[in-house]
């Protein structure tokens, strides 16, 4: 390989400082592209598997509307095009022979597989793993080519530049505008058949990240599910204003059943001795598929008083941009925040700052006995500017480190709706502060308001990344329960990084499936990699997982993998297999100021309890899982209806202490009014 | 098929972000980058993928985005210039890594603290975050047009050297 001259290296150089600029302090950054891309992988899979047809065969019917639209552009562009192209396509086509063929001459990385050594490869520019087709005459004819990523017009014709910004401008019509996003794909990685997903027409600009339903897995083939605990909740309230302030169904994928079924207090008990929380395993049937048993799995935090709380150090970070003008925003997150400095006492201090178009330190740390003081800043705040929310977030942990309480709570609370769209921030650069300044020990806490900006995949996502929690503020009600009752869970994190691993027995089960926790699941080998992140407990919070799982001998309905040619046969009765337990269940955590984690077992005995017997918290939860599936239109919700969840719901209430469990009766009434 | 498709999610994760700055890097626009990366990881997977490390798979995956590249460019009328592919690949593989611009990126804003002082890291701003021109900067910091040239070739100047030197490239 020739090295390029000098000259020309610095200017590469220079350009690429001047492309790193841009993203950090331009905020020009990657798109997210997954869910486009693994939608695009999976239809391709699917119908290559199946079928093997093009895969742009199954999509058809969403390209017939783009054939009307683009038929007059076609017609006039047509002509110009194909003599243009004809010179063009020559030219072009001599530069991509010249390159492929450096690219061969250069390594040996596009030889294929077999023959590709890495040892070979210079460092840096590594060898190939995979065969790349050279490019020199691959799939002249567009229609093969183009097919797999639809980015073809209804004819096969490759798009025009034109076409390409009035598809996106129609897609922007249509869904909404999402910054970095502007081809249609997006629109058709909505599952066929679907209901309209969270970036459908009337969303306005909230966001939702698509989430995949985990399928059933059968247990000889993977034996160990593993994910991590979330104690989120905001996924209910956001549900919950969908079907009782603006009377419609929730975008399917605004529902985690995870949060769904956290939301509720569950009566477990805490742990009695030094570990920070208790488990709690309960086995019964399944209500919506009678055959299958249902496996609960609840984990209890140690509760803190609000007295016994540790010294805190708080940072309200307020967006107080154009867009929190509203009456269920800034009225609602000042009154949410006076709520909260009620609780606080002479072992806390609170600082505000808040961003707009400059961010500005209103309050300094001031102790919580001066409650008015910090009552009046939180009143003279008023909206107006846009949001430059990465200058505010960097504002606000520097007041926390400056104020940083050893030993005790460093916490960074963002009240947005989430709109982070002016200045610096990206999701990515923002992620990367908010994960580093968790490990130096300030948490992040993330609590949305409103609707309409609400960027929910952002905002769970570096509520995640900042080892806090988030919580979703869609009244007074929630503001009471998330930071007054919950104020010890909300504020003092007593585990992190905890992780659930569920070893099944094969000897028991055939096949299991967890319910909710898709964008939470984790490799088995990350269960034991301690620089693996996952989610943090709060003092006295529950968290409850439920799998349902097909007994052994029971039909499963799963594509079977081929047997394996060289791995040893596992004697059959095996002595642990052998055993009547139905599983193992496994939990990891680190303190919150460790950096390496403990490992907790219980082993569960399937007591063969109908689900009748089994717990009011149990029945209950069940109820709420299947609710969420018949949200989501899951193909797994069985015989679940409406109605079902209301009769189990109605007699698992309990003492309902804060009448919880009332207002989710409520919720499901509404929706199976909506549902007919 | 679960397996593959949490393969498929780890490989896009992990990849897309470097591939689109990739494509950015060697000329694309950012809407052409966005079409082209997925091109990029739907031609991948098409053709079958085994997990290597990451250094490899980077550089795979800008060989298959370099080819879709000069293929959209074939078929397109016209097109922002691309850069010299060969060169940019070099100084790419060799600045960038296969991390895809990330240790760079956080370098960069380590830098942008330690490097410059205030007054430079403002011109910066203006010029990168506000998008302004050489003679609304020259405005804004009070100072000659000709002066604001020099003080932000100097401090890009300052800047790549720190970045480079930190992560030893």
């Amino acid at each position: 390989m020739s090295q390029p001259n000098d000259e020309l290296r610095a200017r590469l150089r220079e350009r690429l400082l001047e492309q790193a600029l841009g993203e950090v302090l331009g905020g020009e950054t990657p798109p997210d592209l997954s869910d486009k891309i693994l939608a695009a992988a999976e239809r391709l899979e699917t119908v290559s598997t199946q079928r093997k047809e093009p895969v742009m065969e199954k999509s058809r019917r969403s390209r017939r509307f783009w054939a009307f639209s683009a038929a007059a552009a076609c017609l006039v562009c047509a002509v110009g095009v194909a003599v243009f192209q004809q010179t063009r396509s020559a030219r072009e086509d001599r530069q991509v022979a010249r390159q492929s063929a450096a690219e061969m001459r250069r390594s040996p990385k596009l030889r294929g597989p077999s023959s590709m050594r890495s040892e070979e490869a210079e460092p840096g520019a590594a060898a190939a793993p995979w065969a790349e087709p050279p490019a020199v005459g691959l799939d002249r004819d567009p229609r093969g080519e183009l097919a797999a990523t639809a980015d073809s017009s209804a004819d096969g014709r490759a798009l025009t530049l034109g076409e390409r910004y009035s598809r996106a401008e129609q897609a922007r019509q249509t869904f909404g505008n999402f910054p970095g996003q502007p081809t249609l794909r997006g629109a058709e990685t909505s599952t066929p058949g679907a209901a309209p997903t969270g970036r459908g027409p009337g969303m306005g600009g909230d966001r939702y990240d698509r989430l995949v339903e985990t399928p059933f897995r059968a247990v000889k083939d993977n034996p160990l599910s593993t994910f991590s605990i979330d104690v989120d909740t905001a996924s209910y309230a956001n549900v919950r204003r969908f079907l009782l302030q603006e009377g419609r169904l929730p975008p399917p994928d605004a529902v985690r059943i995870e949060e769904l079924i956290n939301y509720f207090d569950y009566d477990y008990s805490g742990p009695t001795d030094d570990v920070p929380f208790a488990a709690h395993i309960e086995v019964a049937g399944c209500p919506w598929q009678p055959e299958h048993r249902l496996v609960r799995i609840g984990l209890k935090g140690r509760e803190i008083e609000n007295q016994q709380r540790p010294r805190s150090n708080l940072v309200f970070l307020l967006d107080v941009s154009g867009s929190m003008d509203s009456p269920d925003k800034l009225p609602l997150l000042k009154q949410g925040m006076k709520m909260l400095a009620e609780q606080l006492g002479e072992n806390d201090c609170v600082a505000i700052v808040v961003y707009a178009s400059a961010e500005g330190l209103v309050l300094p740390s001031t102790s919580g006995q001066q409650r008015q003081k910090i009552i009046d800043a939180l009143e003279r705040l008023q909206a107006g500017g846009s949001t430059n929310g990465g200058a505010g977030i960097e504002l606000a942990y520097r007041i926390a480190q400056d104020n940083f309480i050893q030993g005790g709570v460093n916490r960074v609370l963002l009240c947005t709706d989430g709109d982070f769209n002016v200045g610096t921030t990206s999701t990515g650069s923002l992620e990367r502060i908010v994960e580093e300044k968790a490990k130096s020990g300030i948490f992040l806490s993330v609590l949305g308001f409103g609707r309409g900006n609400l960027n929910d995949a952002m905002m769970e996502t570096i509520s995640n990344k900042g080892n806090g929690n988030y919580a979703y503020i869609d009244g007074v009600t929630e503001a009471q329960k998330v930071l007054v009752e919950q104020i010890g869970g909300t504020l003092v994190t007593i585990a992190k990084d905890v992780k659930i691993q569920i070893e099944f027995n094969p000897a028991q089960v055939a096949a299991y499936r967890l319910i909710g926790y898709e964008n939470r699941m984790l490799a088995a080998e990350d269960f034991n990699d301690d620089k693996k992140d996952a989610g943090e407990i709060g003092a006295g919070h529950t968290v409850t997982a439920l799998y349902e799982t097909v007994p052994a001998g029971g039909k499963v309905d799963l594509p079977a993998v081929d047997p394996l040619k060289y791995q040893a046969q596992a004697a059959p009765g095996g002595n642990q297999a052998a055993s009547n337990e139905l599983l193992t269940l496994k939990l990891r955590y680190k303190e919150p100021e460790e950096d390496s984690s403990k490992l907790l077992e219980f082993p569960l005995v399937d007591g063969k309890a109908p689900f009748g017997r089994a717990s009011a918290d149990f029945q209950f939860a069940s109820a709420v899982a299947s609710f969420g599936m018949l949200l989501r239109g899951s193909e797994h919700k069985g015989s679940g209806s409406y109605q079902a969840v209301l009769e189990i719901a109605e007699s698992a209430k309990g003492a309902d202490k804060h009448g919880y469990r009332a207002e989710f009766v409520e919720i499901v009434r509404r929706a199976e009014a909506l549902a007919e | 098929m679960a397996d593959r498709q949490a393969d498929l999610a780890g490989l896009v994760r992990a990849h897309q972000a470097g591939v689109w700055r990739y494509l950015r890097f060697l000329g694309c626009r950012p809407d052409e980058a966005d079409d082209l990366a997925q091109e990029t990881f739907l031609a991948v997977i098409r053709d079958g993928f085994e997990q290597r490390s990451a250094a490899e798979t980077a550089s795979y995956l800008r060989a298959v985005a370099r080819n879709r590249l000069l293929m959209a460019r074939r078929k397109q009328r016209s097109s922002p210039p691309l850069v010299d592919l060969e060169a940019a690949e070099a100084v790419w593989a060799r600045v960038a890594g296969a991390d895809g611009l990330g240790d760079y990126l956080v370098a960069l804003e380590e830098c942008l603290q330690a490097a410059v002082n205030p007054r430079v890291r403002r011109a910066l701003e203006l010029q990168y975050r506000q998008r302004l021109g050489r003679a609304e900067i020259a405005a804004e910091l009070e100072m000659a047009a000709e002066g604001v040239k020099t003080l932000l070739r100097r401090a890009r100047s300052a800047l790549r050297d720190c970045v480079e030197r930190k992560l030893g490239r």
